[in-house]
């Protein structure tokens, strides 16, 4: 392996990792009275972590050379104000990518959250925004998502991409109301041949272009602005859901004329409810995907309407440990013209797109060890994702994340087969400030 | 200053409360538990735990707590906002605890900007990493064990408690110390199967705050595996008036500044 600075870097810290983890010696029976009895609340000035993670390649991607997919240090900072009658909420990543080979800022959070009268709250700046009832599984929520970091191992928190919205939120003894306007068209980061190499239909196979993949954006414009709504309330431990979307769909999945990779335009509808049963939490959605611009099917460039459908459970069958299953389909319909207009029929989606995941989660030593494997495996697709995971709390400071993706399929077509050889195993140690 | 500690205040009413026992172990779980977890029509508190594990290692964590009572030995809700360790701030815990069905739980992680469901499934498991349990915090419901008065003393009732379904808890009975003046139990014994006490919670200090014994500092040590966690309060308010529309999803996302504001002393 060849010894680079980026990877001496990691190498350094990861080694402060272990020091950290070395036997401590006992500390005083003291309470550090720093702000606790003082009139005046303490609060964190500032808070964050320093993160190193390496992740590799446990296959071969003909298509890309470096076997790296992560390979990163990462400096998080945090902070809240609250000015008179507001409060200001920044999160902020500043660090080294080394598969990319460059340094980065970026910025989770910057907003604005206030009261209007008794019952309404807005929040206006870059948020991060999320609802609807799925485990890793997404119908209603058609916020911005981060696929690429989500695949590279990074944590959890950044499948969630933030994005530029005024939300404006209105409760009420009946029906609460929620409101996102993203100005500007925010999609997921999706696969673009930098990390991860992705199916292309009409080459038939894995692609990873050089320049990297950029799908054209729809411009700027208040009609090309996103609109999402929710309305939503809890009745005896039931809550009841109804979203609607207007905007695109998040990921590039349809062509211009000249066949470029775009976005094409959707509107959603949908609704969830989320309850106890059993001693467990079930939840169902659904949600109706209207492809604005070729609902009749015939267009090949575009995607066709969706009907998606989740239905879930999650239960502790044992102390310390969870098990959460759901299940989840995709109907395409008139899917019978799509494959007739297909440009290559052979890849296009199944009629039904059926979907299991598990999530199991084992606790020991009070929290202190967590084991997870979450499995995504589609009876359909025939291919699957698994997603094990170690997180060791080795103090209030330290954490480790021992984890992999995990992908396998039948056919390279299909969401997680194309994945096949971007299957990595990772490791992150995390500083905690 | 309103406080005053108990310790004062059962000197001078030690002849006359000592001559009217209890005898029925229910009626003493009943008052303790009201004494416990129902003082005042609402309250807030600011909490810390030190976690110690069997190699002596410190952990932390710090709170804020909003209760409010539906109806007094019955429903309850909580509102639960963290503000140290930086990894679990701004989270916030929301609890709908019910008498005649599950509690309703909702975690708000900040980072996803998630509304997580947890299934009310088993409440004896650490909560955030302490020594205590969710139970520990919030109540058992009487009536899932069994009630035996052992001992009537000076100044603390003895009762033997067992769980009426034995397949849903770790221990095989506990006892507890009840103080016969304030209801607190100042000492919960958990035996298991062997008869061993493998599991010990106790109370170290009890403050009169706005005319309730309040615990302001208690400590559940690991007899078994090492380690204990002690759990202290301070900024102790009662009868704030608190609106029911604290404890609903507003809050998980925006905590309610003005009640969770230290209170002027």
């Amino acid at each position: 392996m060849t010894c680079e600075p980026t990877f001496r870097t990691l190498c350094a810290v990861l080694l402060v990792g272990f020091l950290s983890t070395a036997p401590a010696t006992a500390q005083d029976d003291v309470w550090d009275d720093a702000g606790w009895d003082d009139d005046a609340a303490s609060t964190l000035p500032i808070s964050g972590f320093v993160e190193a993670g390496v992740g590799t390649r446990i296959r071969t991607d003909s298509l890309l050379d470096q076997r790296g997919t992560l390979e990163e240090l990462r400096w998080r900072v945090e902070h809240d104000w609250q000015p008179t009658g507001f409060n200001v909420a920044l999160k902020a990543d500043l660090g080294y990518d080394g598969v990319d080979g460059e340094a980065y800022a970026n910025l989770r959070d910057l907003s604005v959250g206030f009261t209007l009268g008794d019952s309404a709250d807005v929040r206006v700046g870059r948020q991060i925004l999320t609802w609807g009832t799925g485990d890793l599984v997404f119908l209603n929520d058609l916020f911005p998502k981060d696929f690429v970091s989500f695949f590279a191992g990074r944590d959890d928190e950044y499948l969630k991409a933030p994005s530029d919205t005024i939300r404006f939120t209105r409760y009420s003894d009946r029906w609460n109301l929620d409101f996102a306007w993203t100005p500007e068209f925010a999609h997921d980061t999706y696969l673009d041949g930098d990390r991860f190499s992705f199916f292309f239909p009409l080459a038939g196979r894995n692609v990873a272009p050089n320049p990297v993949l950029r799908a054209e954006e729809p411009h700027t414009s208040f009609e090309n602005g996103e609109f999402a709504a929710r309305l939503f309330r809890t009745v005896e431990g039931r809550e009841y859901a109804v979203y609607g979307y207007h905007g695109f769909f998040k990921q590039p999945n349809a062509l211009t004329p000249d066949l470029r990779a775009t976005f094409a335009p959707l509107t959603s509808l949908g609704a969830s409810l989320r309850q106890p049963f059993r001693g467990g939490i079930v939840n169902l959605e659904a949600a109706y995907y209207w492809s604005r611009d070729d609902s009749s099917g015939r267009d090949p460039l575009i995607p066709n309407d969706q009907l998606r459908v989740l239905a879930g459970y999650e239960w502790e069958p044992r102390t310390n440990f969870t098990v959460g299953l759901q299940y989840y389909l995709e109907w395409t319909l008139d899917h019978d013209r799509l494959l007739d207009n297909s440009l290559a029929p052979g890849f296009e989606p199944d009629e039904w797109r059926h979907l299991l995941t598990t999530r199991l989660t084992y606790r020991a030593a009070r929290d202190k060890h967590v084991l997870s494997l979450f499995a995504f495996v589609s009876p359909s697709d025939r291919d699957v994702y698994l997603r094990p995971s170690y997180t060791y709390r080795h103090s209030d400071q330290w954490s480790w994340f021992l984890g992999g993706n995990l992908f396998a399929g039948d056919a390279a077509h299909t969401f997680f087969g194309q994945l096949e050889d971007a299957s990595n195993l990772y490791l992150r140690v995390r500083y905690h400030y | 200053m309103m406080l005053k500690t108990f310790t004062c205040l059962g000197l001078l009413v030690t002849g006359a409360a000592y001559a009217d026992a209890l005898t029925d172990a229910d009626e003493i779980v009943r008052q303790s538990n009201l004494a416990s977890y129902y003082a005042g029509a609402d309250g807030r508190s600011e909490v810390r735990m030190i976690i110690r594990d069997p190699q002596g290692r410190q952990q932390r964590r710090q709170f804020t707590v909003l209760r409010r009572n539906v109806e007094a030995g019955g429903d309850q809700q909580f509102l639960v906002v963290f503000s140290q360790p930086s990894d679990v701030r701004n989270t916030t815990f929301l609890v709908h605890k019910h008498v005649d069905r599950d509690d309703d739980r909702w975690l708000y992680l900040p980072g996803l900007d998630l509304v997580k469901r947890i299934s009310a499934g088993d409440k004896r498991t650490s909560f955030v990493g302490a020594h205590y349990f969710y139970e520990d915090v919030s109540g058992r419901r009487p009536t899932d064990d069994k009630h035996e008065l052992v001992e009537t003393g000076d100044e603390r009732y003895v009762l033997k408690h067992t769980p009426r379904d034995a397949g849903s808890v770790e221990f095989a009975s506990y006892t507890t110390w009840i103080d016969r003046e304030t209801f607190l139990p100042m000492k919960i014994d958990y035996v298991n199967a062997a008869g061993d006490v493998y599991r010990r919670v106790e109370v170290l200090e009890v403050t009169e705050i706005d005319g309730h014994p309040t615990v302001t500092l208690s400590r559940v040590d690991d007899l078994a595996g090492g380690g204990r966690t002690d759990m202290q309060f301070r900024h102790i308010r009662y009868d704030v008036g608190l609106p029911e529309t604290v404890f609903t999803e507003r809050s998980l996302r925006n905590p309610p500044r003005e009640h969770l504001e230290r209170p002027v002393q």
